[in-house]
């Protein structure tokens, strides 16, 4: 199936080349989780901070475990940022 | 209000989303910066020039030179002095009504939380967790608004947390502890990314002192400076946030 990621900031180096700067249209196994989704980018658990799905919010752990992806799905995910 | 007062506020006053009675609202109340660096220099740089009647700094730093890129309240030859005092005397400077306190030194618990009980709003513009969950939980236990904004590299964010409207709290962000800490002078920061949100620290105080700040509820905003793009995230509240869940 097909779903939309979207890597902001320092995250956008995990991005598989295209065209657009942050997003990307990829393949996917049908049914995919959350948490997969992310371990198949290499993104370590403590920089996916703020994960979306279509625009809302996923907890980390368990919320994101047990969400499986459907086709069409845009996910958005953007490291920690506590400097100041 | 004072005629020079009303002078020297007209451009605000002529806003009918602040007016007379939110620029008083202005010049009677208080905030506490936590962490005068590039986030706070803007903050409370704005909030002076605004007329905030109190303003309380903290810091334990001195100013490095490494600093001047973007913490713009301090000047070239504040170098190695308090970053307080350095703060302070460029707010006397561009506001002298406006009153400034200073603590510079690392504050306990309990002092922390009557500084947060003792202000009208709080600006966490400090740069690591350990501080930020200890400010929110101070601002959480006395109910006290907080601003509170973060960034790094390329990248910022903003929320508040509002206990009048009930909403999330910054450490329903983080169920999950995090060890990976990142700080600016590893991974860099260029200087207009803190500016920006620290300036909108201030926008927001300014609007929620003035009783129109009601934006951020439950809301985040994500600043990608090097896309130039900007989110904004629903934020729910968590029940069990260990900050303010019922647990």
């Amino acid at each position: 199936m097909n779903i939309n990621i979207e890597f902001y900031a320092s995250l956008m180096k995990y991005l598989p080349p295209g065209k657009s700067r942050f997003r990307r249209e990829v393949k996917v196994d049908d049914g995919i989780t959350l948490s997969r989704l992310i371990e198949q980018y290499n993104i370590a658990e403590d920089q996916a901070h703020l994960v979306l799905v279509n625009g809302l919010f996923v907890n980390c752990g368990a919320d994101r475990d047990n969400r499986a992806l459907v086709e069409g799905d845009v996910v958005s995910i953007w490291p920690p940022v506590a400097g100041g | 209000m004072k005629p020079a007062q009303k002078d020297r506020f007209a451009r605000h006053i002529r806003l009918p989303q602040i007016g007379e009675k939110g620029q008083q609202a202005i010049l009677d109340a208080s905030a506490l910066i936590v962490g005068v660096g590039g986030l706070g220099s803007p903050a409370a740089m704005y909030l002076a020039a605004a007329g905030i009647g109190k303003l309380v700094l903290s810091d334990y730093d001195i100013v490095e030179t490494s600093n001047l890129q973007r913490q713009i309240i301090h000047r070239n030859d504040a170098v190695g002095e308090n970053k307080v005092e350095s703060g302070r005397q460029t707010l006397k400077a561009l506001s002298p009504d406006c009153e400034v306190g200073v603590i510079g030194y690392q504050m306990e618990a309990d002092e922390l939380r009557q500084v947060v009980d003792s202000v009208d709003i709080v600006l966490d513009c400090s740069d690591n967790y350990p501080t930020r969950f200890d400010v929110n939980r101070s601002c959480v236990e006395t109910g006290t608004t907080l601003v509170t904004g973060a960034a790094i590299r390329l990248e910022g964010q903003i929320m508040n947390y509002q206990p009048a409207a009930d909403s999330a709290c910054y450490q329903c962000l983080y169920t999950h502890a995090y060890g990976a800490e990142e700080s600016c002078e590893l991974e860099g920061v260029l200087g207009p990314v803190v500016g920006v949100i620290g300036t909108l620290q201030a926008l927001q105080a300014l609007l929620i002192l003035a009783g129109r700040g009601d934006a951020l509820v439950n809301r985040l905003l994500l600043f990608d400076a090097y896309a130039m793009e900007w989110r904004a995230v629903t934020l729910p509240k968590n029940p069990d946030c260990p900050a303010c869940g019922k647990a």
